[in-house]
């Protein structure tokens, strides 16, 4: 079996045994992405040499018999959505804007990964600067499903979903703001979580939405996101938002879910747009998790329309503030020729962001000004209260919640041009990001129509992720971990 | 749909953000910005009287600050290293016209 | 155009202060962990978080709260416990980020005053003081103190190959960020502001204030302490508001009392013409002596302010306002009265004293010497400080009380010299020269010299006796009438004493053998 395709624990028992050698390891998966990758363009960058001496030091804890020391990711091939900077490597956002700026500094989630000795892999693609569900919108091109190449990934962290579908990596770190890595991890049939806001830290995560971003992993098994998640989590002093959490994020995985409440929630069964094999995965998914011992419960969110505007509101705000400070100066693109700062500024940020990009951004610095910052912001950030309440309240009679991810599996690349309807694929993930609290995409098998992967979202009280985790471990009994994309599944049977 | 922004609007919204429009952009731009302004008016049909606003998602959490003290940055060449253009140890920047606060 | 009082007489200033000022005295920026340093090769103290690099995010610097809070105490304003940070949009090459953090409409410190004691001949631009007029004929103004919140600095630009480093002209920009993130409070006075003068007090006061509390060096040389004045005129009688101009960036009191009097001038010849104020930012310009458009504001400005994600709301308890009050030190209001109290003062000494920012230290530091002496010492040593002193000192500016050879100890001793009378103060000012150019004690010169006064009342009775004698004619006139002649008794006592003589004795015996009957003529 490709390395890739297996998961930490057989990666680990491997090393710790002596098979092979993580220097092995890394030179293997490495020429997995760079064979494999022309197919899909996963990877915007390979961090061959980065890979190769991080392994290096692997060996040698093996070697000096401090192999178990290093921590949960010793020796796992791991890559990184191209918003997290990490030192020496490109951090493009997958914008022209920021092409060939060069990190002078690791994130806090990288460097968390890389200190419990994750071999880093490379940096993957996305929709420039987070913005979009499909990844169409990187300024380096598009990348593909590995389920059917025609389609999209999802996105934004479309590159670490497929990356991790296509069995190139074990894990990947992704960011999401509206739904970009439950929804891409859905699209792609692998696990992805959104931890509750503040689990992870954001320093050195190329901000989208501040008060929504939050950094999750993609893997194949629920056991493996919670590893990564115990890498992860915890204040970070560079992050005022990022709050203690001592959590063993694996402890209660195999608990099953007798006795706990599950609930789900009619309206978002009854929504418009929401495709009959994605609901019948979510009512199958229920009856499984019935038949393991789980009492499903019926839960309302009543503020739950209001997410989407309030997201639609919240998001492009945040992300026009946050964009500001490339002006082609300190880095990033600048346009050459101009003899006056004016024309230098408007000309690069035109040239350096993309459509999507600039849509944002005047967006958010329409809703911000004057006179209509009462009208959108602020009762944005007032429908935040009702929302978080509403979850609050549903809590109080289940311990996590299930729905749909997206209301349909990937769509074909161009066939949702209009961003209005692309947004729209985002209306069961925002609201989690509105109200902070922790949800991720568990695979449920195929769908019936379009055979294509299903996943179903999981979400959790604000701090209680071992729920959601303890829940969707128990689906893995029943759908197994997720599988390596067909196209992309080894003839070989182990190694 | 309703006509939240005109296309004089858009152009000083451009302005605003620095980014160079080309008038052949602006119509479009104003037709896709008054498309997703419309998607935002059920904010505007809340009764939100009294509800306070959420501007953080962080619970309680609150005076996170850290202590006075030193910590090594950058030297002045990372510091510069992705400069478009520099000038000794400094970021140079085209001339600036229309004056501004400086 | 009129001198500005007489202006004032038909039109009312209104005029309120933004002031920034740096929190120099902390280690490190606001939001990251950078030195403040001033002056230090450019673009060597950065790091992500005040270069603005993608994904950095800022952690507030407690020291600087602290700052804020003790500022506003200080001012009594009210501290607020629940405030949060802003961001103020502005694209500019010295904003790294593109914005500003700054805080919303809930600053830390809200509604404080401070008291302008006005005197001298300031004081007579205002022709209505507020209240009685004080024993010196000067007036107490409270001004209003609207807020004051925290922000952060921008960088640095220099602007090259235009005509003194201004924008215009300039052929390029560089651009520095050491300075970017640095603690930045901004004081805004409530308009209650009458005049230049009361404008130029209230700074030099607020320095003080903030000076005393240790939270910034004040240097308006540096940039480290900066005003912007906000004026307006109405008729007086009248209660609306004129539309107003901003002097931006005034970098001296002299320019602040200077640029706002050139404006009420200018505004009101304006206005008298029958022309109108354009709401505009204006430079003062102390070479021409004149106030420049730099720019017209049509509209408000519009900062798309929002209150940052990044950082965590405040919430202060009791506790933490408690701790920092603990930390208040003494101001110079107090200081002044407790002079007064304790020392028995002249209101007029122990204001000089409390306030003047090289003195208070040294005279608190004699008082400490002088042990149970300090009501006899402090006039004498206050006269010291205020007039002897400046007067040996002269026009050398870079004179520094605390690195000269005068210690408060040698202060303490030249005063207990003065005080027993062992020298005339005469002498007293001769020995403070040589303090200072010789650096030696004054005993040790007092010595040298043979300059210890006679007040031995034997010796000087018989010096008495024997001018008298030899001036017998003199005498006689002064019992005539001619009571002038006292100062030439003095005088030739004094020449008999090799000036050593101590005045105030002499005084009195011949004061006292004059005016005796003489002593019965021989019958003749």
């Amino acid at each position: 079996m490709e390395f890739g395709c297996r998961d930490i624990a057989s990666i680990q028992a491997g090393l710790r045994a002596r098979r092979f050698s993580a220097v092995e390891l890394a030179e293997s998966v490495l020429a997995r992405v760079h064979a494999q990758d022309v197919r899909l363009h996963a990877f915007l960058e390979v961090t061959d040499e980065l890979a190769l001496r991080a392994a290096g030091r692997v060996d040698s804890a093996i070697v000096a018999g401090a192999f178990d020391e290093l921590g949960p990711l010793a020796g796992v091939p791991i890559a990184y959505k191209d918003n997290m900077n990490l030192a020496g490597t490109h951090t493009t956002c997958a914008s022209r804007m920021l092409e060939n700026y060069v990190s002078p500094y690791t994130a806090t989630c990288v460097k968390r990964t890389l200190d419990v000795g994750a071999i880093p892999i490379g940096k993957l693609n996305m929709d420039e600067f987070a913005f979009g569900s499909s990844t169409e919108t990187s300024a380096f091109g598009v990348t593909r499903n590995p389920w059917e190449l025609d389609r999209v990934p999802g996105g934004s962290s479309g590159g670490s979903a497929a990356a991790v579908a296509a069995g190139m990596v074990p894990v990947a770190l992704g960011s999401d703001t509206g739904g970009s890595v439950r929804q891409p991890a859905c699209f792609c049939g692998v696990v992805g979580v959104k931890p509750t806001y503040g689990v992870v830290s954001r320093y050195g995560v190329v901000a989208f939405g501040s008060s929504l971003d939050q950094v999750g992993p993609f893997a194949r098994t629920v056991r493996d996101a919670a590893l990564a998640l115990n890498a992860l989590s915890g204040r970070d002093p560079l992050d005022c938002t990022s709050q203690e959490c001592t959590l063993d994020f694996t402890a209660n995985l195999a608990q099953g879910v007798a006795g706990m409440r599950v609930g789900v929630v009619p309206a978002f069964l009854e929504a418009e747009g929401l495709s009959a094999e994605v609901k019948a995965k979510v009512e199958e998914a229920a009856e499984q998790l019935s038949r393991l011992g789980a009492t499903i419960v019926e839960v309302e969110l009543p503020n739950a329309k209001a997410a989407m505007s309030a997201y639609y509101v919240l998001g492009p705000c945040e992300a026009f503030s946050n964009l500001s400070r490339f002006d082609g100066l300190r880095y990033g693109y600048q346009d050459a020729g101009h003899d006056d700062l004016g024309g230098q500024y408007e000309a690069s940020r035109a040239v350096g962001f993309g459509p999507e990009t600039r849509r944002r951004i005047m967006l958010g610095s329409y809703l911000l000004s004057s006179g209509v910052y009462e009208t959108y912001y602020y009762p944005a950030q007032q429908v935040r209260t009702l929302i978080t309440q509403d979850y609050v309240t549903a809590f109080e009679a289940c311990d996590c919640i299930l729905g749909p991810v997206s209301p349909t599996a990937a769509w074909r690349f161009g066939e949702r041009s209009d961003p209005r309807s692309m947004y729209l694929s985002d209306m069961f993930t925002v609201s989690i990001n509105i109200a902070g609290n922790g949800g991720m995409s568990v695979p449920v098998g195929v769908g019936a129509h379009t055979g294509l992967p299903v996943g179903v979202q999981l979400v959790a009280p604000a701090f209680r992720d071992a729920n959601m985790l303890r829940v969707a471990a128990a689906l893995e009994t029943v759908y197994g971990p997720a599988p390596t994309a067909p196209g992309f599944a080894s003839e070989r049977a182990g190694d | 749909m309703a006509q939240h922004l005109t296309e004089q609007d858009v152009r000083r919204m451009a302005a605003y953000t620095r980014i160079g429009l080309a008038d052949d952009e602006v119509p479009q731009m104003t037709v896709e910005l008054n498309a997703i302004i419309d998607g935002l008016e059920p904010i505007t049909e809340y009764d939100l009287e009294g509800v306070e606003p959420t501007f953080h998602p962080i619970g309680d959490l609150s005076n996170v600050m850290r202590t006075d003290a030193e910590v090594p940055g950058f030297s002045q060449d990372e510091a510069l290293m992705n400069a478009a253009v520099r000038e000794g140890g400094s970021f140079r920047i085209p001339r600036i016209l229309g004056g501004g606060d400086a | 155009m009129r001198a500005v009082s007489e202006v004032l007489c038909d039109w009312e200033a209104v005029i309120g202060l933004e002031v920034h000022c740096a929190l120099t005295t902390l280690q490190t920026k606001m939001f990251c962990g950078c030195k403040l340093e001033f002056g230090a090769p450019p673009n060597t103290h950065t790091c992500p978080v005040c270069l603005g690099l993608p994904g950095a995010l800022p952690v507030p610097n407690k020291a600087a709260i602290e700052s804020i809070v003790l500022a506003g105490l200080a001012t009594n304003c009210d501290i607020m416990r629940r405030s949060l940070f802003y961001r103020k949009g502005y694209l500019y090459p010295d904003m790294p980020k593109g914005f500003q953090i700054t805080q919303g409409p809930v600053a830390f410190c809200m509604n404080g005053f401070l008291d302008l004691h006005v005197d001298g001949p300031g004081a007579e631009e205002r022709p209505d003081p507020p209240d009685a007029p004080q024993a010196d004929g000067g007036y107490v103004a409270r001004i209003g103190i609207e807020r004051i919140h925290l922000e952060e600095d921008a960088g640095k630009m220099i602007h090259v190959g235009g005509d003194g480093g201004r924008i215009a002209g300039a052929t390029h920009s560089l651009v520095d960020y050491n300075r970017a993130g640095t603690p930045l409070i901004e004081l805004v006075t409530r308009p209650d502001l009458r005049t230049p003068e009361e404008a130029r007090l209230f700074l030099q006061k607020l320095r003080r204030v903030f000076v005393a509390l240790g939270i910034s060096d004040c240097s308006m040389e540096k940039g480290s302490l900066r005003a912007d004045g906000n004026i307006s005129l109405r008729r007086r009688g009248s209660d609306g508001l004129g539309v107003k101009t901003e002097l931006k960036n005034i970098n001296s009191f002299k320019h602040l009392h200077d640029g706002l009097a050139y404006e009420i001038c200018r505004q009101a010849a304006v206005l008298e013409s029958g022309g109108t104020i354009r709401q505009e930012t204006r430079h003062w310009d102390p070479v021409s002596k004149h106030t420049i458009v730099m720019r017209v504001k049509e509209t408000a400005d519009d900062y798309r302010m929002f209150p940052d994600p990044d950082l965590a709301p405040y919430d202060l308890s009791d506790e933490f306002v408690a701790r920092v009050r603990a930390k208040l030190p003494e101001l110079p209001d107090q200081k002044a009265k407790r002079f007064m109290a304790d020392y028995g003062l002249p209101d007029a000494d122990a204001r000089i004293l409390a306030t003047r920012v090289g003195l208070t230290g040294f005279f608190e530091a004699g008082m400490a010497i002088a042990g149970d002496s300090v009501r006899m010492f402090a006039k004498p040593l206050a006269n010291l400080l205020v007039n002897d002193v400046p007067a040996a000192v002269g026009t050398d500016e870079s004179f520094d009380l605390a690195a000269s050879p005068l210690t408060p100890a040698r202060a303490i001793e030249l005063v207990r010299l003065l005080v027993d009378g062992s020298i005339s103060s005469r002498q007293g000012k001769e020995v403070l020269a040589a303090v200072l150019r010789d650096d030696e004690d004054p005993a040790v010169i007092v010595a040298a010299r043979g300059m210890a006064q006679v007040s031995d009342i034997a010796v000087i009775e018989s010096v008495v006796d024997a001018v008298l004698a030899a001036n017998a004619g003199q005498v006689a006139r002064y019992r005539d009438g001619k009571r002038g002649l006292i100062g030439y008794f003095v005088g030739q006592c004094m020449k008999a004493t090799d000036g050593r003589g101590n005045p105030r004795l002499i005084n009195e015996v011949l004061a006292r053998k004059l005016d005796e009957q003489p002593p019965a003529h021989p019958a003749s």
